[in-house]
């Protein structure tokens, strides 16, 4: 009842405030038209020979204008119409004998300009009709009318946005009060609401606009942009560009990457833990290092093929070199998701292969491999669809070979041509969500992996010496390949022009800095106030995930790790056709950035937090309660605490992330808010390969810095985890 | 700590839920309607399943009926939440906050309730004495044993000087000789404190040692209520008679009751009489005479009301426990003093009889 009354009363005080605004908006806007009409009205010519000259001349000075001059009034004798514009002439053939018109021409002959309560759609447009009265010399009678035509587009479409923030207002008012009056636990309530604001507003709305555009063309439904895309060849090279990549890269990538995992999970191997530490590198890696530093070493003029090799047709953009690089940049994907599965086989399944004197490559043949093959297969989409969404390498690598990510960046930045930019971006999506489905439908039911209580400590070779050797070769050799990639980049911050002049020189050092100084600050300032609001808000959505129920959460968990899912082009392109107008006008300011990251990154740290959450005994939190105190409090003084290492290292993920971001950003960036990436990438573009090298270099040791500074962190709250499961 | 001690009310309570798996609705408490007295101890006791714990957790504010009322010391709670309610829960599994030592443990309700520094290590040490505790201030909960915990949880919920404390299950984690001191201990406590306590356990022996009256459930449907011996000695089912204790079971036809109030029944053409009968059981219908080991005697074969073979003796000094093979099923009957008898053998043909004093008629299921 309280509810219902207050509600009234906000909805009456929110109609009376905007009301009172939009009137007044609406006087000035008559206002200005009257006195617009007065002065055109009193410039009208004497002669009545000139009025023709007059009226076309007036239409050529007011833009959006249109005129229709009378001399005299109707009930005149000598009432004429004198011209003017052809669509205002009919309108006054037909609406002469209208109430309203004939009110307008009375108040005409006592001299005063009258607007039309009509707003009459003249030549499409809505638009303010006014009629003025043009006085006799004396000003004491008038002598003709001028109708005069504005467009009135302006002015609905700030009605149209005041009515939108009433609604607005009147919506968080009545919502936040019903949670306030209503809910038992009212801030988890407006956790809720928030949450669902946040992934509406920056999830769901650009994306629907992306799509939209697609699908309109001059205001109404139409498929002309599809069948633009679908029709041209060059656009299907790109698609099929893209999925051929991506196979390439999936099958050498899987490949690495179960080699490594076998020669770490079933072979006694010494070094496992370095291995491991490196071949993750080129995940957490800047975008472009590892490209670049294969440019150096393999490009046109690189150190291999022009001053070692000295090869002539050699080229390494192109599918080749594309295939190269993801393979090395996205073979941890695979390594890691892997050694997952091979840590999950139980190992005495082995042992008891062997032991019913199976050979070794029985063993692997027959138990081994086909426990691991749905594993494999997922490595294998996984590692698909991140070539996909790739964008930094063939941006640097692609040369004359397309793929749709850049494909579509050109589009957008090139020729601006944003709904073709966002239909292929879109149609990335396509062989996105089938891997997807099919690792869904297929994979999952395929999967037997054994789960047995107790992790076997047992670990004897799976491979007899001689393959043992071979695959320990692959690996220290792929090894020393990644560290050599890194050692180039280091190498190129030192060298005066890579491909022709070798000498030493610290001078990049001082020009990179110097240059992408601003970039720099900007990248670690909006990284900076990124990642705490994403940490929290992923720890936040994590308990509202795992703890709490409520209507729409499964929407609400969708959303949220909806970015995961969508190329960062198609993210980028959504954004900028989401805000750049009101009522959420951000393009080219930090805060779309920092937006960006905190969307981008959330799906990870709620995964985390997520994970850590199930191993919480719910009663801890349930105590705290019971001890009176309230979910701000839990989460404050119980929760986080409990959760710090998913926290840390949503963090700490989140800020690396947005500091090697490109896809995405390359479309959101401006003057005052540059990126340390996209720096990076004007670099190689001009052939400035050392300002490269030094900028890489030092977002290289940012992140190992970072990355340290968790693994400190997270060890320090190490001891709590033995304790905090108890179930 | 002076606890001032208050009524417990449930009006009419029910919860359902859905199944998130089969959607199907689940009963878990239906019209649950019950007082709990100022200052006692009552026990919500049933199998898995019955509703007890839900029944709690309700009273707690962990959940929310689907309808009905419940009021602590007379004022209508049932939409607060568990922070909003003077209630103080022991959990199954402690929920102990493992980032905090002993000490901050017990303090955080204070804490919450933003008490002066000094007051909150007072009470805290005052609380940690209680259950004696006082040395190990300064530990990990990680580093205690379970019946530790056991003490720093209860230390916990009392030191907020809670109006109703309730016990889910407190002592399933322990093994069976510290089960034992911590009941003592916890009635004990409650008893010098006397505070209200709902305390829920599917142990029949902790709720018969434990309570001051016992509410027995069975799939979400309260059974009976009643002090431990009228549960034991007059259950009104025979859901409750089998739950609260062993017990023999026999078919009868319950034909009246004469002037004495003993019941007069017919078993397998047999004249027998019980002593009592539950509300339940109307002459002139089918009805289960129930009759627990102790009152039941082993006869010479032939007499008696029932036949059977011995098939175990379990001897337990004090008494012992005789397993007859009749046809209504393995009988247990409890002998006395067994030195001083000859007790039949194992295989041995008896006859087996009942004291008709104590006896029950009850009500068929």
């Amino acid at each position: 009842m309280l509810f219902v009354m207050a509600c009234l009363i906000f909805l009456a005080a929110d109609l009376w405030m905007f009301s009172t605004v939009r009137n007044s908006f609406d006087k000035t806007m008559v206002q200005n038209i009257k006195t617009l009409a007065v002065a055109i009205a009193h410039s009208a010519p004497e002669d009545p020979g000139d009025i023709e000259g007059w009226v076309s001349g007036l239409a050529d000075t007011y833009k959006g204008y249109s005129f229709y001059y009378m001399l005299g009034l109707p009930w005149e004798d000598g009432f004429r119409e004198a011209g003017g514009d052809e669509e205002l002439k009919k309108y006054w053939s037909e609406k002469q004998d209208a109430p309203d018109m004939l009110e307008a021409l009375d108040s005409v002959s006592y001299l005063e300009s009258y607007i039309l309560k009509d707003k009459p759609r003249i030549g499409g447009l809505a638009r303010n009709v006014v009629l003025a009265p043009v006085p006799n010399e004396a000003g004491d009678t008038a002598v003709g009318f001028v109708i005069i035509a504005s467009d009135a587009s302006r002015t609905s479409s700030f009605a149209r946005l005041l009515n939108a923030l009433m609604l607005i207002a009147f919506a968080i008012f009545s919502l936040g009060f019903g949670v306030a009056t209503f809910s038992r636990d009212p801030i988890t309530g407006y956790a809720i609401l928030v949450l669902f604001a946040i992934v509406v507003a920056f999830v769901a709305f650009p994306l629907f606009e992306a799509v939209r555009l697609t699908l309109m063309r001059e205001g109404k439904f139409s498929l002309s942009v599809w069948k633009a895309i679908l029709g041209n060849t060059q656009y299907l090279k790109a698609l099929w560009g893209s999925v051929q990549l991506g196979m390439h890269t999936a099958t050498f990538s899987t490949f690495i990457g179960f080699v490594f995992a076998f020669a770490v999970a079933r072979t006694s191997m010494k070094g496992k833990k370095i291995v491991t530490a490196l071949a993750t590198m080129p995940v957490i890696s800047p975008p472009f290092s590892l490209t670049l530093s294969i440019i150096l070493l393999f490009g046109n003029n690189g150190l291999i093929t022009k001053r070692l090799l000295n090869l002539q047709n050699f080229t390494i953009y192109g599918l080749g070199g594309l295939t190269a690089v993801q393979t090395i940049s996205m073979f941890p994907i695979a390594f890691l998701t892997l050694q997952g599965v091979l840590h999950a086989i139980d190992s005495t399944l082995e042992d008891a292969s062997m032991d019913l004197n199976a050979s070794r490559w029985q063993t692997f043949a027959r138990v081994t491999l086909p426990l691991a093959l749905p594993g494999i297969f997922s490595s294998w989409l996984l590692v698909f669809t991140n070539s996909l969404a790739d964008f930094a390498n063939p941006l640097l690598l692609s040369g004359s070979y397309r793929v749709l990510s850049v494909e579509s960046y050109i589009e957008v930045t090139g020729m601006n041509r944003l709904a073709n930019g966002a239909a292929l971006s879109i149609l990335l999506l396509l062989p996105t969500l089938t891997a997807f489905f099919v690792q869904r439908s297929w994979v999952s039911k395929k999967s037997f992996v054994v789960v047995t209580g107790k992790p076997s400590t047992r670990l004897s070779d799976l491979a007899n010496p001689a393959t043992r050797r071979i695959i320990e070769g692959f690996v220290v050799l792929t090894s020393i390949f990644i560290v050599a990639l890194y050692g180039t980049i280091v190498a190129g911050c030192f060298v005066k022009n890579w491909g022709f002049d070798y000498t030493f020189t610290l001078a990049n050092f001082s020009e990179a800095l110097t240059r992408g100084k601003a970039a720099l600050l900007s990248t670690i300032t909006l990284a900076g106030i990124a990642t705490p609001i994403a940490g929290i808000l992923a720890m936040v959505a994590a308990v509202l995930v795992v703890r709490k129920n409520f209507p729409g959460k499964r929407i609400l968990e969708g959303l949220i790790m909806t970015p995961f899912a969508i190329p960062g082009t198609l993210v980028g392109i959504s954004y900028i056709l989401a805000f750049n107008k009101p009522p959420l006008l951000l393009v080219g300011t930090g805060a779309i950035l920092v937006i960006n990251y905190v969307i981008r990154e959330l799906p990870v740290g709620l995964e985390g937090g997520v994970a850590t959450l199930r191993q919480i005994d719910p009663s801890i939190e349930e105590a705290a309660a019971d001890l009176g105190a309230d979910q701000a409090t839990i989460f404050r003084t119980v929760i986080l605490p409990l959760i710090r290492p998913a926290f840390i290292s949503s963090m700490s993920y989140t800020f690396v992330r947005s500091m090697t971001a490109v896809s995405a950003i390359i479309f959101l960036i401006s003057a005052r808010w540059y990126h340390i990436t996209i720096q990076i990438y004007n670099f190689s573009e001009n052939i400035r390969f050392g300002l490269a090298s030094v900028l890489s270099t030092t977002l290289i040791f940012i992140v190992l810095l970072v990355f340290g500074l968790m693994r400190i962190l997270i060890r320090q709250s190490e001891h709590l985890e033995k304790t905090v499961s108890t179930r | 700590m002076a606890m001032q001690s208050v009524p417990v009310r449930l009006e009419m309570v029910s919860k359902t839920f859905r199944d998130p798996k089969t959607k199907a609705e689940v009963h878990a408490v239906r019209d649950a309607d019950f007082e709990i007295r100022p200052g006692e101890l009552v026990t919500l006791l049933g199998p898995s399943g019955c509703g007890k714990t839900t029944t709690l957790r309700m009273i707690g504010g962990f959940e929310l009926p689907t309808k009905g009322k419940i009021l602590i010391g007379g004022n209508d709670v049932t939409y607060l939440p568990p922070n909003g309610r003077q209630t103080a829960t022991v959990f199954q599994s402690y929920g102990l906050f493992p980032h905090l030592n002993v000490r901050d443990n017990v303090a955080y309700g204070l804490k919450i309730r933003k008490l002066p520094a000094q007051e909150i290590d007072q009470r805290v040490m005052r609380a940690l004495g209680l259950v004696g505790l006082s040395e190990l201030a300064s530990r990990s909960p990680g580093r205690l044993s379970g019946g530790q915990q056991q003490r720093v949880a209860l230390a916990r919920s009392l030191v907020v000087e809670p109006q109703v404390l309730l016990l889910d299950e407190p002592l399933s984690n322990l093994d069976a000789l510290l089960r034992e001191q911590m009941r003592v201990e916890i009635r004990r406590i409650q008893k010098s404190l006397g505070i209200t306590a709902i305390y829920v356990t599917h142990d029949r022996i902790e709720a018969m040692s434990l309570s001051d009256r016992v509410i027995v459930m069975k799939n979400g449907y309260i059974k009976q209520i009643g002090s431990p011996s009228e549960i034991y000695e007059r259950p009104n089912s025979v859901f409750v008679a089998g739950f609260v204790g062993k017990v023999a079971f026999f078919p009868v036809d319950f034909e009246a009751q004469d002037e004495k109030g003993f019941c007069l029944c017919v078993l397998s053409g047999k004249k027998v009489k019980a002593g009592h009968k539950a509300e339940g059981a109307i002459p002139g219908s089918k009805a289960v005479i129930m009759a627990r080991p102790e009152s039941l005697r082993l006869l010479p074969s032939g007499e008696g009301i029932a036949e059977g073979i011995v098939s175990t003796k379990v001897y337990l000094g004090s008494s012992m426990e005789v397993f007859v093979t009749t046809s209504y099923g393995e009988i247990l009957v409890q002998v006395d003093d067994p030195a001083e008898k000859r007790i039949a053998d194992e295989g041995e043909k008896v006859g087996i009889g009942f004291n008709e004093a104590l006896v029950r008629v009850l009500p068929q299921d």
